[in-house]
């Protein structure tokens, strides 16, 4: 068995945040599926908020009002505050680290519009900002190499609680083509996000949610998972992230008929209107049939900005255009659409990362959470851009201080090895033994499908029973999955049928959580419910594990200075 | 349509003694990437074949894979641009030990990213976390390129030299390496600059261009080596092979405004280097019986003057 | 045809015999050189380490020259070609550098315009004087002589200033040789790096570098490699039989400079081309094609 005072399972920029927090007084380690500076947080591309106030003045009640708005009331203020409070120093804790910053001529962090924000807010890196703060923090742990070490493509199979004690977890070393099972005192999952489980997304392949189901599956529940973010600007038929700076730096969206149709949806803020909001009204174009030649696409044009502003600050999104479309955006316009983006749902967690087994606050002893597989909540229904980078080092951070200090006093707890062990060990030659006939591709192609036609962004009564239905038909077909490569090392088929296995999982958990809330609410967009519903609804769903089936259960939403008003832009 | 036969190097370790290639067929759906083409033959004709893969939008740099012979990030690359006459052969990143299939082993890649000290080593006495340090426009842009790296080892792979001497930093670690060098918050630029110019440093690279056509960023690395031998000529870290053979050059086109190859090998390997100098005796035999030595007597170009006068006006500044 | 011959250092040393067979061959097919005396170094990528700046003034005082000649250049140099293009393209594509750069020749009485063609024998060869002209003029038909292409990197890499067409997969050298008769041979070498600028400095790694090369085109069956960058040849010729000690394998495979493989096939002597001066004979190939 292997031991660490404390593991952190992945490596994006909460899981690295996290382990420079720890690894000041502990043992500590982290696993990752592939390796740190493969994890998504590398792929944000515009910016991170705080409220600097380097291009225009700015304050963390204004950052925190624009963050609550977006969420159309439904994030955690309490939490809100803390974070945009921490901004600004998590910003200059990554600029002393070393992280290579666009700069104003003054030589201070350049800051830029974004999507939701009333000021000009988002610190970035050209538009690789994800990127920049990823190796940054990669730096960081080569420069404390001796106090963590990593683990890179490990997969985790199982988390291991046991009477409200987190004790460990077993572990996949693909390289190796092993099963281990590790012991910590603390463990944080820093896991990612789950929007695989759509056709159209700008997710990376691993984005699986193999943390939030490892967590539902130790009995934890998960919360607000129907909240799923459908980023605007998806690149055409891939859906790869054109970043929301595109929009911030003055790119206009553009349907069939030539018109800038933000106007009709949100004539104060148009494109940097909140992403749910824009997503919808694109939607709404092309269901209307104002898609570009009446498709399923639309326009976001920059020509307008000049070929200077665009190499200066749009390089990559650029280079998406002409790599994947053969598209020069200083020429061209580029197709796009909504795209899977974000989860804000996930594991709760209160504002130290301490994972909650219930609505009543029960702490989970020697377990955290951080990052897009949390739930403080700070995003509630709707993430604003940036905001996402900032929550993963305000709270990986966080979630680090806070596990240090309860680290101080505790203990490894019993893990009877052999049996977990071989729980997974069962079910992993279950899989490869198994003579099925099921392509799993079809499956996932099937699944994804499912996702965004019917629990996408508009979504109903009927549609959502679809979904469900054809959701079980799919686990059915899962069982009888069918898998070619028998082997133990670097088994990459494997880990995707597991990977699928999750997303059925957690799907079925989104597409129930949508059928219940029968309201309109941020990026849950119901046809037959349009309106937000706050006196039915302004609770956070909670999701559990109960014999095979979902409980759902409520948990209140945290409102302290900003009571619920109607959200307009 | 037609199809399109990929060739592709497999290795399974717990089966096979040796890599062999296999044929897969298939249509290139229009605008696919090889990395979409690799996908469709491991979900729909052989879910045994193996390759690493994650963001497909060119930031994670999982991808990479050698396709007719050089590295190219598979998520970036069309997979109709690199199929010739129908045909593609693809084969794991040189340089690295194939653990399975197209996936390599990254251990050695990532110690030598790690020998170089990624970190920022700011100026400690004067930190103060309450600010943001100042960083001009001009600072930046020196660093900007390096820090758009994104570790996908591609160069490391077709480096000509990291082929002959595995002990070599090779071009991932020192384009990250000029990202510190030059970095103006970092105050230990000549002591970094010294450690890299020791041996298997900046000085082995033999500005062949392979690392910076391979990049699929604009971090590349050859342009980064180079920065890295300027800022090393320029602060007197000249006491090595490399940076002599650098002075003896510039030198002698400055006195002659032509090359004097008789006086290069010696300068280069250092007057006081007896074993060096030795090593040289065969092959300058060889080549004066032959006469191909360099004409013993060196005539300087015509119009000197104004050459010198160039180096003149460039010293001065 | 008239250009400004630009030598390089090399062909006016160590390798003088590339100097020799560009005359000869030159004067076979009827091109006037030019030679530029009052020319520096090229930098040869090692001067741009120390002061780029300094590099790009350097290359462009030679194009000036040559502008004032109005000829344009030819580069008998893999090397000299892919420096000289790069400089080129700094200056052309920043009209304030450029200015900048000119500025400091002012007071030699040149400037730098941008109207000259910096062209390597290779493409005057394939190019200028086209393949078919050159088949016409074959005297001594390369038949059965099976030869290696070695481009060197300087006349590929960066492939945005590379004269030739492809330079991911070029074929010039190829398409040449059988235009003379002969037969090209592909090779993992092929487009590699010769282990020259590094020779002096790591000579183990270099020779070992060169010897893999060469013995990547014999066992391809290769009778001779050619190649259009003298800095290659003197890593692979003179170096070859520590080439060969190092990598464990006989060798033995003759180097030639891109015009004395042209000459021979428009029949000019070995001798005319300086071919005794390699250090690995050439007579087996010179036997083979009976001349």
């Amino acid at each position: 068995m292997i031991k660490h005072d404390i593991i952190i399972v992945g490596s994006g920029l909460a899981g690295m945040q996290a382990a420079l927090e720890v690894c000041k007084d502990f043992d500590t380690a982290i696993i990752t599926k592939v390796y740190p500076s493969r994890s998504h947080s590398g792929a944000a591309q515009g910016g991170i908020a705080a409220s600097l106030g380097n291009a225009s003045e700015d304050s963390w009640e204004d950052h925190m009002y624009d963050t609550v708005k977006g969420s159309d009331f439904f994030s955690d203020q309490d939490a809100v505050e803390i974070m945009v409070k921490d901004a600004p120093g998590v910003i200059r804790k990554m600029e002393h680290f070393g992280c290579v910053f666009s700069r104003t001529e003054k030589g201070l962090i350049a800051q830029r519009w974004f999507g939701g924000h009333s000021k000009q807010r988002a610190c970035y890196a050209a538009d690789r900002t994800g990127h920049a703060l990823l190796h940054v923090l990669h730096e960081q742990t080569f420069k404390h190499a001796k106090n963590i070490k990593i683990y890179s493509e490990w997969y985790l199979m199982s988390l291991i609680v046991k009477d409200g004690i987190c004790r460990g977890m077993v572990v996949y070393n693909i390289q190796k083509g092993k099963l281990e099972v590790m012991q910590a005192k603390t463990i944080i999952f820093c896991t990612g996000g789950y929007g695989r489980a759509y056709k159209i997304t700008s997710n990376a392949f691993a984005s699986t949610g193999d943390g939030i189901v490892a967590a539902y599956h130790a009995g934890l529940p998960l919360q607000d998972m129907e909240f799923v973010q459908f980023h605007p600007t998806g690149l055409f038929a891939q859906g790869i992230l054109i970043s929301e700076a595109a929009r911030g730096e003055g790119g206009h969206l553009v349907n069939g008929k030539g018109e800038r149709f933000m106007e009709k949806y949100a004539s104060a803020k148009m494109e940097l209107a909140p992403r749910d909001i824009v997503s919808r009204s694109e939607q709404t174009e092309i269901n209307e049939g104002r898609g570009i030649d009446g498709k399923d696409y639309l326009h976001i044009d920059l020509r307008h900005l000049g070929k200077e502003k665009i190499i200066e600050r749009l390089p990559q999104v650029r280079q998406l255009g002409i790599d994947f479309l053969g598209l020069d955006l200083i020429d061209d316009p580029l197709p796009i659409q909504p795209t899977a983006h974000y989860s804000m749902g996930g594991i709760p967690t209160d504002s130290d990362g301490h994972v909650l087994s219930d609505e009543k606050g029960t702490k989970v002893t020697g377990l955290f959470a951080a990052g897009e597989c949390s739930c403080v909540s700070v995003h509630g229904a709707n993430r604003l851009g940036t905001n996402s980078l900032l929550e993963a080092l305000v709270f990986g951070e966080r979630a680090g201080k806070a596990a240090l200090t309860f680290t101080q006093n505790a203990e490894f707890h019993d893990v009877n090895e052999q049996e977990e062990s071989n729980k997974v060990k069962n079910k992993v030659e279950a899989i490869l033994n198994s003579n099925g006939k099921e392509s799993i591709n079809d499956i996932r192609n099937e699944l994804k499908e499912n996702m965004t036609t019917n629990c996408g962004i508009y979504r109903s009564k009927d549609q959502l029973e679809i979904c469900l239905k054809k959701l079980n038909d799919l686990k059915a077909r899962f069982k009888k999955g069918k898998i070619t490569d028998k082997g133990f090392v670097f088994n990459s088929e494997l880990i995707e049928f597991i990977e699928l296995g999750n997303m059925l999982e957690f799907s079925e958990i989104i597409a129930r959580g949508a059928l219940r809330r029968e309201e309109s609410r941020g990026a849950h967009a119901r046809t037959d419910f349009q309106k937000r519903d706050d006196d039915k609804w302004l609770n956070h769903t909670l999701a559990f594990k109960k014999d095979g089936e979902i409980e759902f259960r409520f948990k209140p939403v945290v409102i302290t200075k900003h009571q619920p008003e109607e959200r307009k832009y | 349509m037609s199809e399109t036969t990929f060739k592709i190097q497999r290795f399974n370790p717990e089966k096979d003694k040796e890599t062999y290639f296999q044929e897969f067929k298939l249509e290139i759906p229009k605008g696919a990437t090889l990395l979409d083409c690799l996908n469709l033959i491991k979900w729909t004709q052989d879910g045994t074949l193996t390759f690493r893969m994650s963001c497909r939008s060119a930031i994670c740099g999982s991808c990479s894979v050698r396709a007719n012979g050089h590295a190219v990030l598979a998520c970036k690359t069309q997979a109709s641009s690199v199929a010739q006459n129908d045909q593609v052969t693809i084969k794991p990143l040189g340089n690295m030990e194939i653990i399975k299939d197209l996936a390599v082993d990254l251990t050695e890649f990532w110690k030598k990213v790690e020998a170089i000290k990624p970190w920022l080593m700011p100026d400690e006495k004067k930190e103060t976390q309450t600010t943001e340090r100042t960083q001009s426009v001009e600072e930046f842009l020196k660093i900007d390129k390096a820090s758009t790296c994104i570790m996908c080892s591609s160069c490391y792979s077709d480096c000509c030299s990291m082929a002959v001497d595995k002990s070599f930093l090779g071009p991932t670690a020192l384009a990250k390496a000029q990202r510190f060098v030059e970095d103006s918050r970092d105050k230990e630029t000549i002591s970094r600059i010294k450690e890299l110019s020791e041996d298997a440093g900046i000085w082995d690279c033999t500005h062949c261009g392979e690392c910076s056509q391979r990049c699929p960023t604009e971090a590349k690395p050859l342009d980064r080596i180079v920065s890295l031998r300027t800022v090393a000529l320029n602060s007197g870290v000249t006491n090595n092979y490399g940076a002599r053979h650098a002075k003896a050059f510039v030198k002698s086109i400055k006195s002659s405004g032509i090359l004097n190859e008789n006086t290069i090998p010696v300068a280069s390997m250092g007057f006081f280097n007896i074993p060096g100098l030795l090593s040289l005796i065969p092959v300058g035999i060889r080549m004066f019986l032959k006469g191909k030595n360099p004409p013993l007597i060196h005539h300087p170009m015509q119009e000197l003057d104004d050459v010198k006068r160039i180096f003149k006006k460039f010293e001065e500044k | 045809m008239k250009y400004a011959l630009y030598t390089g250092c090399v062909a006016k040393g160590a390798g003088r015999e590339l100097l020799t067979s560009t005359y000869a061959l030159a004067g076979k097919l009827g091109i006037e050189l030019v030679e530029l005396k009052n020319v520096s170094c090229c930098g040869a990528g090692v001067i741009t380490e120390e002061n780029p700046e300094l590099a790009d003034a350097l290359n462009a005082r030679t194009f000036a020259i040559a502008e004032e000649q109005g000829l344009n250049i030819l580069n008998i140099c893999g090397t000299c070609q892919g420096v000289m293009k790069k400089a080129q393209a700094h200056l052309d594509n920043d009209e304030d550098y450029k200015d900048k750069i000119n500025e400091t020749l002012k007071e030699g009485g040149h400037e730098y315009k941008g109207t000259v063609k910096i062209k390597h024998l290779l493409t005057v060869l394939t190019e200028d004087l086209g393949l078919s002209s050159l088949r016409n003029k074959v005297t001594v038909s390369l038949d059965g002589l099976k030869v290696a292409p070695f481009y060197g990197c300087y006349l590929l890499r960066p492939f945005e200033t590379s004269d030739l067409d492809d330079p991911d997969n070029p074929t010039a050298i190829e398409v040449l040789t059988e235009a003379l008769g002969g037969t090209s041979i592909d090779y993992e070498g092929k487009l590699k790096c010769c282990g020259f600028p590094y020779l002096m400095m790591k000579k183990k790694q270099s020779i070992t570098m060169a010897g893999n090369h060469i013995a990547s085109a014999k066992k391809e069956g290769a009778d001779c490699m050619v190649t259009p960058c003298p800095l290659c040849q003197l890593s692979l010729d003179p170096y070859q039989p520590e080439s060969a000690k190092e990598i464990g394998q006989k060798l033995d495979i003759p180097i030639l400079h891109l015009p004395q493989l042209v000459g021979l096939a428009m029949g000019l002597k070995p001798k005319e081309l300086g071919m005794q001066k390699h250090v690995v004979s050439t007579n087996k190939i010179t036997a083979k094609i009976g001349c």
